[in-house]
């Protein structure tokens, strides 16, 4: 099948590890850090987020980490700290191969320099990305050490050993500290960074162990330092204007007569973007935060407005319905053997079903906000929250007329990510606005509204599966037709790969569909919602299409299952036998479906199904191998749901989730990462979701959004299959298994087959009463 | 000119009466550790303490403030270790971190209030507070373990 | 305190006869040179400045930005506004050339130095309650403590006939009774000490005591309850509709602290009465307001644990877990419940609301105030504030919140036309401090 490209996948790997030892060998021996460490990076443990200054003399190993005379070791970190603890999981990789005490390793979120190669921090990649590459600079360093206090001591490096921060021979033993401030210059070449011996899983000694995140301590204590509280010195505020669509509007006219009485109020900027990223947009300047919100309430614009201002989201899934229905439209994956016309016309016997999916919001807590500056070096600085620079870089040097080497993102830590801050848009009309100031530092933080209506939700979708039988009600074909508004085709389309009819189409917007099940001939068609394109900025929302398509796959498979009348486990299960393209492969899908069949099995167990429950009470099932099929995070959730037959209400009473994600390297982690993962497939599943009204969403605020709070949270095990399998991917896979399941568990409680999301009283009454 | 007492400190502000007490607190104070998330009182991140209690300061204006005492995450405990931080940190609560300083502040008011809270008392006390990481089955059992510990040192005490 | 008080110049259209004019008439009384500050003795300076706390004189003689007692405080009467008059001893703008005489008839008839009908929006009809005794302090205080300041008044605006000052004495003829507190033999001496502060200087009838057409407060009504200033000043009989009846303990908390744990706490114009006023009262005093409030509503001790109206409020308060149903319960269980949750039993501080008046009155004006503009810390507890959701809640919402109260919590009728009354109120703008 086609390769997922986002980022490049295997090549991101080996381009990491090129990259970084290249660049140690021209710079090795160059002093630690950055022109203006202080500015530039993020030390998230640190007080008010500054790095400390390295002590003496410094060993650079490579690129991700430096040594210093006192034997500390700062690990740089290209992802983004969002609340995965990705710097502490990534650093700990690192350590345990280099052997240094925990207590000595800090961490460094770095800015955008081009050393640093891609930046992007999403799909659950963070991990499953660095593992190789921090293990064999850890090995690089390490073997370093080694080879120093060898030297010193007149011994083969063979007879040394290595633990907390010492190399030991015999009785002989020096710390890092000291061979560092003696100096070391030793650099490695590929070849012999191949070469390094790793330790094996048995001796690793902080992977897999608990340790708390670096980051932590600072976020009991208010000290964290987000994008929303950048400062700048000279700063003025912006209050941003919204045009009536989120693509198309131009500005007819701005009055600020009644904004000039307002006590700080700067002016009014119509903006002129060359990047296209905000067409129609005003920003209000203000002395402060609340002047610029003052004046903005007083300002008038009046906008021509684009022509998707009367689009509502009944419209986009009509449109989505028809485009299904033609067969011409959209782009087929491959699957092996996709031609089932020829089944289906054979089958004794099929079934059919629709399902659909609402609007869905990030409402990330940190609301959208970016400052952007020239610095006195004549270079732009944006100081933001961001999951994606390297995105969002090109746009703002289209924005600002300026090259690569003038821009450079100062990367703080995010108050939630959700995919949100994937797309960087929010940092450009900052830019300008500060363009348009001549350089001046300029901060926008964006009230709720605006932010939620410039949000880049999960797009609608509409989704139609079809099964067939032969006469012994074996399976012999399935067909998956999903439509939806596609994220990377209106941000980074040539991320798109193309499918068997050379259809280019969006991995994030189908993946899950192509699934580990084996169903004889198979279709999986995807296709862009253009409607839906064209009104908003469809986003990347953790995990994106497998909270569409496993809640299509999820809840067909049990309604395929009931039509034959078998037991949803036993039929799911008779077709994860692990053969031919589904048999799996090395180094991240050994096992392929057998590990998804065992997570599922295990889910089954833990949730007692097969035993009797009370009236009204059901428990359902659900599995998937989270995102890609060539990175598989095998899950398995089941929920024990009771459905209150008078007024509709499902209460979650029980969710067990079983997870198969490699080697966990860190276990606290891991779990934080699948509860909240899990509570956010419960929040999607019963209480968010608005819709498209009049061009623009619905709910803006919480007043009417209405997410998951403390009160909904059910009771939640999680367990995690000891594995010794690559690492793979956490913040998500657990997110899309939890709708169908309890899907799936209404129907065993009362009956009721539910086919929209998210599943409301009123969908369940109507139900009911059907 | 607005005076109040935060966290120990007297201060006087000039700004309009109906500034929200959080952008008080955040831009002309410049204690950040506040957040704000909704701006309509209904996630929870602006909490900070007046008079002892509990409050949403992105809805309280500064002149509802006059003379009170206000205490915000940063004043909580000058070591940051008070009973609810301990706690937070050893169940390695926060994920983004982003609403936890408001957490924090209301689960202190909470145990202030209902010092062994039930399960009930902790749904219904903190589900004012919104927390987009879902960390909310950690943030009850720090709740319940602050309870323990401030209760052994107080009969230690 | 009052700011919104019929004029009773409407008392006009009863009387045309002729010979009013002369009943009408009061000389002047003559100017004297101002008193020195060191010609009272202390002791009778610092009586005066408790009842001058008592009587909130200062909330009414000062305007929002002007200085103590120098009046021009706008009083929004339904025929127009009157503004209070500069009581400071300035000797031109001020009180400064009066005589003890001359204060005394003013304060006992509602006649100024010049012989002119004073509105009774000053509630002399309470103050000719006072001893001499106790006039004289107030005098003396304002006398001798009171910064002087120039100040012009500000012209009432009221239109003709009403602006006609003597038309006031037809009014006075109707409703005033003139006479000085006379102790009931058969109570207390603690009850009547309390009965004289509150029909004289505290005057609570003067909200709590509905009115008249003509602006008088009707006897045999005293304390029902009333209209007051846009907020509702509940009554202070057996009818007020608190869960917990109150009683001298409740009264004495609420008029030391500004709130009362089970009742309410003291918002809107009652908050300056309480933290302006009342709590400088010596506690024997306010004993004494509390023992015969107490004895107007009858309640005897309170058992609220074992009262239902309580164990509905707080059965009806634990967390349900669909509280989404209905957005009144949903908004609630987001926005209000962190503080006003109770468990086990009801803690001061976290006002509960099934049995508060506010929620049980038969207007829901003071809870819709209360949701709209918060309580400042100056008001209800001290030094606690409650958050304003003006801007943050439209009006459907702040009704549905207040019908889930009324509701889930009381067994009262519902309230009709809620949200048009939250879009009245909102109208009225936030309250000014």
């Amino acid at each position: 099948m086609a390769k997922l490209k986002l980022p490049p996948r295997g090549e991101a790997t080996a381009e990491m590890t090129r990259r970084g030892f290249l660049v140690s060998m021209t710079a090795a021996g160059a002093a630690f850090g950055f022109p203006r460490a202080g500015l530039a990076a993020m030390d998230p443990a640190a007080p008010d987020g500054v790095p400390a200054t390295p002590a003496g003399a410094v060993y650079e190993p490579s690129l991700w980490y430096a040594i210093d005379a006192e034997g500390k070791v700062n690990v740089n970190i290209i992802r983004a700290e969002m609340g995965q603890h990705v710097g502490t999981a990534i650093a700990r990789i690192l350590a345990d191969e280099l052997d240094v005490a925990w207590e000595d390793v800090s961490i460094t979120h770095v800015d955008s320099a081009a050393k640093w190669g891609l930046m992007v921090t999403g799909g659950s990649w963070s991990v499953w990305q660095s593992w190789p590459v921090y293990r064999q600079a850890g090995a690089a360093g390490r073997m370093a050490l080694i080879e120093a206090a060898a030297a010193k001591w007149g011994v083969a490096p063979s007879e040394c050993t290595t633990q907390d921060s010492r190399v030991i021979s015999g009785d002989r033993s020096v710390s890092y500290a000291e061979l560092v401030s003696e100096g070391i210059t030793r650099s490695f070449t590929e070849d012999e960074l191949k070469a390094l011996p790793l330790k094996p899983a048995s001796e690793l000694r902080l992977v897999g162990k608990d340790v708390t995140a670096l980051d932590i301590a600072n976020k009991t204590t208010g000290k964290t330092v987000y994008g929303i509280d950048a400062k700048i010195d000279g700063m003025v505020y912006a209050a941003p204007l919204l045009p009536p669509t989120r693509i198309g509007s131009t500005v007819a006219s701005v009055d600020d007569s009644a904004a000039k009485s307002v006590k700080g109020y700067l002016q009014t900027l119509t903006l002129d973007d060359p990047s296209g990223t905000v067409p129609g947009w005003v920003m209000v300047i203000g002395e402060t935060f609340m002047a610029a919100q003052r004046a903005a309430d007083k300002v008038k614009v009046t906008w021509k407005a684009g022509p998707t201002a009367t689009v509502d989201e009944a419209q986009i899934q009509d449109h989505g319905r028809a485009l299904i229905a033609d067969e011409s439209k959209g782009s087929i994956l491959d699957t092996g053997n996709s031609d089932t016309a020829p089944v289906f016309e054979a089958a004794a016997d099929q079934i059919s079903a629709e399902y659909t999916t609402a609007t869905v919001l990030h409402f990330q807590l940190e609301p959208l906000n970016a400052t952007a500056f020239q610095n006195e070096d004549g270079v732009w600085e944006i100081h933001t929250g961001n999951q994606w620079q390297s995105l969002i870089l090109p746009s703002l040097q289209a924005a600002l007329g300026v090259s690569a080497d003038e821009i450079v993102m100062r990367t703080y830590m995010l108050g939630g990510g959700f995919g949100r801050r994937l797309n960087g848009d929010y940092a450009v009309p900052v830019a300008l606005a500060s363009k348009a100031l001549g350089g001046k530092p300029v901060k926008m933080v964006m009230m709720r509204p605006e932010d939620v209506l410039f949000d880049s939700p999960r797009s609608s979708s509409v989704q139609a599966l079809k099964m067939a039988f032969d006469a012994d009600n074996t399976v012999i074909g399935m067909e998956h037709h999903a439509t939806a508004g596609w994220p990377t085709e209106v941000m980074v389309p040539s991320f798109m790969p193309k499918g068997t009819n050379g259809e280019p189409y969006d991995p994030f917007a189908i993946a899950g569909a192509d699934h580990w099940y084996s169903v004889g001939a198979q279709k999986v068609r995807a296709i862009s919602n253009d409607l839906a394109n064209t009104t908003f900025r469809p986003g990347w929302l953790r995990s994106v299409g497998p909270g569409w398509t496993n809640w299509a796959l999820e809840s067909f498979m049990d309604e395929a299952a009931h039509k034959l009348g078998r037991d949803p486990l036993d039929f799911r299960l008779s077709l994860l036998t692990a053969e031919g393209r589904n048999a799996g492969s090395a180094p991240n899908a050994v096992g392929g479906a057998k590990r998804q069949a065992a997570v599922l099995q295990r889910a089954a167990e833990l949730a007692g199904w097969g035993s009797d429950l009370p009236a009204d009470t059901g428990i359902g099932l659900a599995t998937s191998f989270g995102q890609e099929r060539d990175m598989p995070t095998w899950g398995a959730c089941a929920a024990r749901v009771k459905v209150d037959r008078a007024t509709g209400q499902v209460t979650v009473e029980k969710l067990h989730l079983v997870v198969d994600a490699g080697i966990i390297v860190d276990p606290d982690g891991a779990l934080a990462q699948t509860q909240g993962a899990a509570l956010w497939g419960l929040s999607m599943a019963l209480y968010e979701g608005t819709e498209i009204e009049a061009g623009n969403v619905r709910d803006r605020n919480l007043d009417t959004y209405t997410p998951l709070r403390m009160i909904d949270t059910p009771d939640m095990d999680v367990e995690f299959i000891e594995s010794s399998e690559v690492p793979v991917g956490l913040g998500e896979p657990a997110t899309t298994v939890v709708a169908p399941a309890i899907g799936n568990a209404i129907y065993n409680a009362v009956g009721v087959r539910l086919r929209h999301l998210p599943i409301t009283p009123e969908a369940v009454l109507a139900g009911l009463k059907a | 000119m607005t005076s109040f007492t935060i966290n120990g400190k007297v201060i006087e502000v000039d700004v309009e009466d109906d500034t929200p007490l959080l952008w008080v607190i955040r831009d002309e104070i410049g204690l950040q550790g506040t957040k704000f998330g909704c701006g309509i009182g209904m996630c929870g991140a602006c909490t900070v303490h007046v008079g002892g209690r509990a409050t949403r300061s992105c809805v309280t204006p500064v002149s509802a403030v006059a003379g009170a005492e206000i205490t915000t995450i940063e004043g909580l405990d000058p070591e940051g270790a008070h009973p609810v931080q301990t706690a937070w940190r050893e169940l390695r609560v926060p994920q983004c971190g982003y609403c936890q300083s408001g957490q924090i502040m209301q689960a202190a008011a909470l145990l202030q209030d209902i010092p062994e809270p039930t399960d009930d008392d902790i749904d219904a006390v903190m589900t004012g507070n919104l927390c987009r990481c879902m960390t909310y089955t950690r943030i009850r059992e720090a709740v319940r373990d602050a309870a323990t510990a401030m209760k052994e040192a107080a009969s230690n005490g | 305190m009052i700011k919104r008080i019929l004029t009773g110049g409407a008392a006009l259209a009863v009387l045309g006869i002729g010979g009013f004019a002369i009943y009408a008439w009061h000389p002047a009384i003559d100017e004297i040179a101002p008193p020195s500050a060191d010609s009272f003795p202390e002791a009778q300076i610092e009586k005066g400045r408790q009842l001058a706390s008592a009587g909130y004189c200062a909330s009414c003689h000062t305007s929002a930005d002007g200085a103590a007692y120098a009046g021009n405080y706008p009083m929004e009467t339904d025929f127009g506004t009157i503004y209070s008059t500069n009581i400071t001893p300035d000797p031109e703008t001020g009180i400064g050339t009066w005589s003890l005489a001359a204060f005394e008839r003013a304060m006992r008839e509602g006649i100024d130095r010049d012989g002119a009908h004073l509105f009774p929006a000053f509630p002399f009809d309470h103050f000719a309650k006072m001893t001499d005794e106790d006039i004289a302090a107030l005098y003396a205080y304002l006398m001798s403590s009171v910064e002087p300041v120039k100040a012009t008044h500000t012209e009432n605006d009221l239109p003709f006939p009403l602006n006609q000052r003597f038309l006031q004495a037809g009014w006075k003829m109707l409703y005033f009774d003139k006479g000085q507190y006379e102790p009931e033999t058969d109570q207390s001496e603690a009850w009547n000490r309390g009965a004289y502060l509150v029909e004289g200087v505290t005057h609570c009838g003067a909200c709590h005591t509905p009115r008249n057409a003509f602006g008088a407060e009707i006897a045999t009504q005293q304390f029902a309850g009333a209209a007051i200033d846009n907020w509702i000043a509940p009554a202070l009989t057996s009818d007020n509709p608190s869960a917990v009846a109150w009683n001298k303990d409740a009264f004495f908390q609420y008029m030391k602290t500004g709130t009362t744990t089970y009742q309410g706490s003291a918002a809107g114009p009652m908050a300056p009465v309480v933290h302006a006023g009342l709590k400088d009262l010596p506690d024997e005093d306010l004993l004494a307001i509390a023992t015969y409030l107490g004895d107007q509503v009858g309640a005897d001790d309170m058992a609220p644990m074992s009262n239902p109206a309580v164990e509905k409020s707080l059965a009806a308060g634990a967390p349900q877990a669909d509280y989404r149903k209905e957005e009144g319960e949903r908004l609630y269980a987001t926005a209000c419940a962190a503080c006003h949750y109770n468990s086990v039993q009801i803690a001061e501080g976290r006002p509960d609301l099934g049995i508060n008046s506010a929620v049980r009155l038969d207007d829901p004006t003071n809870l819709v105030h209360v949701i709209l503009d918060g309580v400042h810390a100056d008001q209800g507890m001290e030094g606690v504030v409650m958050p304003g959701y003006r801007s943050a809640l439209d009006d459907q919402q702040i009704a549905s919140i207040a019908a889930y109260l009324r509701d889930s919590r009381t067994d009262k009728a519902p309230w009709v036309d809620l949200e048009q009354t939250v879009t009245e109120i909102r109208a009225q703008g936030a309250l000014a401090h």
